[in-house]
């Protein structure tokens, strides 16, 4: 029921290798310290405990990242993740090195031929984490390699210290300023191919910033929902059957919720509930084509499944990835099918599309 | 090499997963690395369970109702989050004492030597704003200029400067790139051009009176000066006779702080001696003693008994371990803020460096704690071309946080402080530019590379905590500027701006202590007095009536013939009593 606490460990272990369950318990705990009842979030001890990397502009394994600032007055950074420049460079001189580090040589074009452009927006609820944690430091090269991209990760202000719509905001200046950066655009006919990737809270910013591109010319060749973070007043089936049993409880889902949606309002705000009673109806406008991915033991996936249902009965493009046995998280460490087989359906989903502009331009 | 997990860029993944543990240490799972983790694979399975009972112990306290885990937020201190196993043991005895035994006993020992992080990179961040093209047009001529004088064509670096001075007329110099490219084309016009060596200009007063802007118009110092004295402050608990020996003292900025927290210390304050070391006087005064005495008045008002002797060197290596006077049973503290990086060498020169003689010393003296703040970057490159990029980027940076400094405070002294600070700032830019073999004294190293040394010299971590870091945070709120942040890196803490760490506080000690000494409770510079201090006249022999101060000054004569470590009186040395 919820606000159960009942320690159930025995399930979870079953199902995720030793290194995951290590890993994910220990964030499980250390966000339990973190919220307090009150609803304020223990931030300096938050930061304290996250595990962070630098950015590195000599290339780790062809890939290498920058950090930069997009907007002054609310702070906000991007790091930039991308593949090494001048790889086909014989050139042996000491100085390239240095020289490859200058913010000119930095942001020339991967290729000539279109590349894609993935801003992401990292999880955590919408109050951990940011652009520079470990777990998605990795997870942003991993998509370099995987799709020849340039990935954007945007360092979004959180709640509670910033309610909705901040975190929108800032993805939205994100995609905006990308799409002013020459050297993002590609192809003969000079476009930003961009996807909008997130997971558990950077999915649910990846929505709703796409809804915000509609209107405004900037166009989306697809979005990528990694356990996207929905939810709404109802307790639904898997809510309740699935409370505590893998990592994460309803009262925790709540809570996040509270701190980030306006105060006085319910989950069924359309932030956190886009096709709910307040939602707002997507039929018959340009939404990007998406995909999304469930994992079978996460307890919201309800409604992530209502969300792919609300994307249909819309008319809108979208492909349900379902991993029926696999947990949050699973895409932090590549140690499972999940990892390997959901990483191919998103490489699948962003190289078709560039191949289909290619094809649409050579003809 | 990194820590992340080797990923193929060219598709298919058959032999990733075995590959996976490749680039960490080889027992520490390397998944768990790349996560910023360290664990070895051997204890995985002890890591989980304990891990499962430290989450039976949290909803056992929280009395099963509402989670409130406030105690280990807010009370408990946290020390270096990587080291998983020793994380999970300090929260289990935190809330079950009576704890049948940790995982283990002591953080690796190896660990602190072994490279599981890249080596320093160079973080780039710059900002995008107006009159881009000039300014990347500008950093691209000082590069250029930089590789033609590594290369020795000094005329095409000349005719470079020349365009240099050209664009930046027609670029606003008052802030960004314009700004700082201004001091660099002029530390480079002092290669080029100065005749005779420019070795470090201007008396030691003048250079006070710019390091005293630069600590106004920014945080740097005053987070150098805030955790190096928190980690003295634990370091000193239990001990009744302290002796902090500051390595330069400068106006003494950072020690009416933990005077002042010494006098709260519940169950009453030690007993202070500071020694501090600075240059001489040109002009026969005794700035040393000057400070010494201020200091000691103020310690007087909160009742702290206090002693202060003034060491006059111009190097550090010239101090030797006699002149400091250490006595036995006093629990030492030694604070360097930014003065070990002089003490180096070219990284290619052979033989042994002054750092390396003026480490062993500090460990003969077999100190509680050794706080060590040092500027986050590599400056000390051979390669002059490497060198001055590494500082255009850190500069750049430095003077970025500078101007939104200034930017937000709207005072006059704000303004003016921060043009003095960028002054002091200029002093160390012309030193790594301008300045070859012996000369140079910024000799800059990142954080990596201290934990090295300080590990092969002999010297043990002490990790800085929660609390430091909680109370380095607080600090920066006071401070408008919103881009500074603090990181903790393995026990260690910077400070940097925007995600670009610019100073790195670490400590170290060489004491017989064990390694699992138990830390010290949270808030304890701001815990208040309840009872009456215990300061007890009577045990100390002290001539408190008359404040002995000699006419001779503070001037300790640097008479390398005298190895005596006797206190006679005749000595030139002279201390100053409070109370």
């Amino acid at each position: 029921m919820a606000g159960s606490n009942e320690v159930n460990v025995n399930e979870s272990k079953r199902v995720v290798p030793l290194n995951t369950w290590v890993l994910i318990s220990n964030f499980k705990l250390k966000y339990n310290m973190l919220r307090r009842p009150d609803g304020t979030f223990n931030r300096h001890l938050a930061e304290f405990l996250d595990r962070k990397v630098s950015a590195n502009a000599t290339p780790v394994n062809g890939v290498l990242s920058f950090d930069l600032l997009i907007d002054r007055p609310t702070s906000l950074l991007v790091r930039i993740y991308r593949p090494t420049p001048f790889p086909d460079t014989d050139n042996t001189e000491p100085s390239t090195s240095s020289m490859s580090s200058l913010l000119t040589d930095l942001i020339q074009p991967p290729s000539s031929d279109p590349f894609p452009v993935i801003v992401f927006f990292h999880g955590g609820s919408f109050a951990h984490s940011s652009a520079n944690t470990a777990i998605y430091d990795s997870l942003c090269r991993r998509f370099v390699s995987l799709c020849n991209a340039v990935v954007i990760s945007v360092n979004y202000r959180r709640s509670p210290e910033y309610r909705y719509p901040c975190a929108y905001d800032d993805g939205w200046t994100a995609l905006k300023w990308a799409s002013t950066q020459p050297w993002l655009h590609s192809g003969k006919d000079s476009k930003l191919r961009v996807f909008l990737a997130g997971d558990s809270s950077g999915g649910n910013i990846a929505h709703h910033v796409a809804v915000r591109a509609i209107e405004s010319g900037i166009t989306i060749s697809g979005n990528i929902l990694l356990n996207p973070m929905f939810g709404g007043q109802a307790r639904t089936e898997s809510e309740k059957r699935l409370d505590g049993k893998y990592f994460v409880t309803i009262q925790d889902r709540d809570w996040y919720w509270k701190a980030f949606l306006p105060e006085g309002v319910d989950r069924d705000h359309p932030a956190c509930n886009p096709f709910g009673p307040n939602g707002n109806d997507l039929k018959g406008l340009p939404f990007p084509r998406s995909i999304v991915v469930v994992a079978g033991l996460d307890l919201v996936q309800d409604w992530q499944l209502a969300y792919v249902d609300g994307l249909k009965k819309a008319g809108q493009d979208v492909k349900l990835v379902y991993r029926e046995q696999a947990t949050i998280g699973f895409y932090l460490l590549p140690n499972t099918d999940h990892f390997y087989e959901v990483m191919e359906e998103i490489k699948g989903f962003v190289q078709i599309w560039i191949e289909l502009q290619n094809a649409t331009m050579e003809r | 090499m990194g820590p992340y997990p080797c990923g193929s860029a060219a598709g298919g993944w058959e032999g990733v997963r075995s590959e996976a543990q490749c680039t960490a240490a080889p027992d520490i799972d390397g998944l768990l690395a790349g996560a910023g983790y360290r664990v070895r694979s051997s204890d995985l399975c002890q890591v989980a369970q304990r891990l499962e009972r430290l989450e039976s112990a949290m909803v056992y306290n929280s009395g099963g109702g509402h989670a409130d885990y406030d105690h280990l937020a807010s009370d408990a201190v946290h020390y270096n989050p990587s080291d998983l196993a020793s994380w999970v043991d300090s929260m289990l005895s935190e809330l079950t004492p009576a704890d049948p035994g940790p995982v283990r006993h002591a953080p690796a020992p190896d660990g602190w030597v072994d490279q599981i992080y890249p080596q320093p990179q160079r973080a780039v961040a710059a900002r995008m704003e107006e009159e881009e093209d000039s300014g990347i047009r500008l950093v691209h001529l000082l590069m250029s200029s930089a590789e033609a004088i590594q290369r020795g064509d000094a005329a095409l670096s000349g005719s470079l400067i020349d365009e240099m001075r050209l664009l930046l007329t027609r670029v606003n110099t008052g802030f960004g790139i314009g700004k700082v490219a201004g001091y660099f084309v002029d530390a480079l016009t002092r290669r080029l051009y100065s005749v005779s060596s420019p070795a470090a200009s201007g008396s030691p007063a003048e250079y006070e009176i710019l390091y005293h802007h630069f600590y106004e118009a920014s945080p740097y110092l005053k987070f150098a000066h805030f955790t190096a004295n928190q980690a003295i402050l634990e370091a000193f608990d239990g001990h009744d006779r302290v002796h902090v020996i500051d390595f330069s003292l400068m106006h003494g900025l950072q020690w009416p702080a933990l005077i002042q927290a010494l006098a709260l210390r519940p169950g009453g304050p030690p007993s202070l001696r500071l020694t501090g070391i600075g240059p001489p006087s040109p002009d026969g005064r005794d700035s040393l003693r000057e400070i010494g005495v201020r200091l000691a008045e103020l310690a007087r008002s909160v009742r702290v008994q206090f002693a202060f002797r003034g060491v006059a060197a111009n190097r550090l290596d010239d101090v030797r371990p006699w002149m400091l006077q250490v006595a036995p049973g006093e629990a030492v503290a030694v604070n360097s803020v930014m003065q070990l990086h002089r003490l180096l060498t070219d990284p290619d020169s052979p033989g042994p460096a002054p750092i390396d003689s003026v480490l062993s010393w500090i460990h003969g003296l077999r100190p509680k704690i050794v706080t060590v703040v040092e500027q986050e970057a590599d400056h000390n490159k051979t390669g002059f071309l490497d060198r001055f990029t590494e500082a255009l980027f850190y500069y750049s940076t430095m003077f970025d946080s500078l101007e939104a400094g200034r930017a937000n405070g709207s005072a006059v002294q704000q303004q003016q402080a921060t043009a003095v600070a960028e002054v002091y700032l200029q002093r160390e830019i012309r030193d790594i530019v301008c300045c070859e073999g012996p000369d140079r004294a910024e000799r800059h190293e990142p954080l990596v590379r201290w934990r090295a040394r300080m590990g092969q010299a002999g010297f043990k971590p002490v990790h800085l905590g929660s609390n430091a870091f909680k109370q380095a945070s607080m600090l920066l709120t006071l401070f408008s500027g919103e881009g500074y942040c603090v990181e903790e890196v393995d026990g260690c803490l910077t400070l940097g701006w925007h995600s670009r760490p610019l100073i790195a506080a670490s400590a170290w000690r060489a004491d017989d202590l064990e390694d699992n000494a138990r830390p010290v409770p949270d808030n304890f510079i701001f815990s208040s007095i309840s009872s009456t201090s215990n300061t007890n006249d009577s045990n100390n022999n002290n001539n408190n009536n008359n404040n002995i101060i000699n006419g001779n000054g503070s001037m300790l004569r640097r008479n390398s013939n005298n190895n005596s470590r006797s206190s006679d009186s005749s000595s030139q040395q002279e201390s100053i009593h409070g109370m």
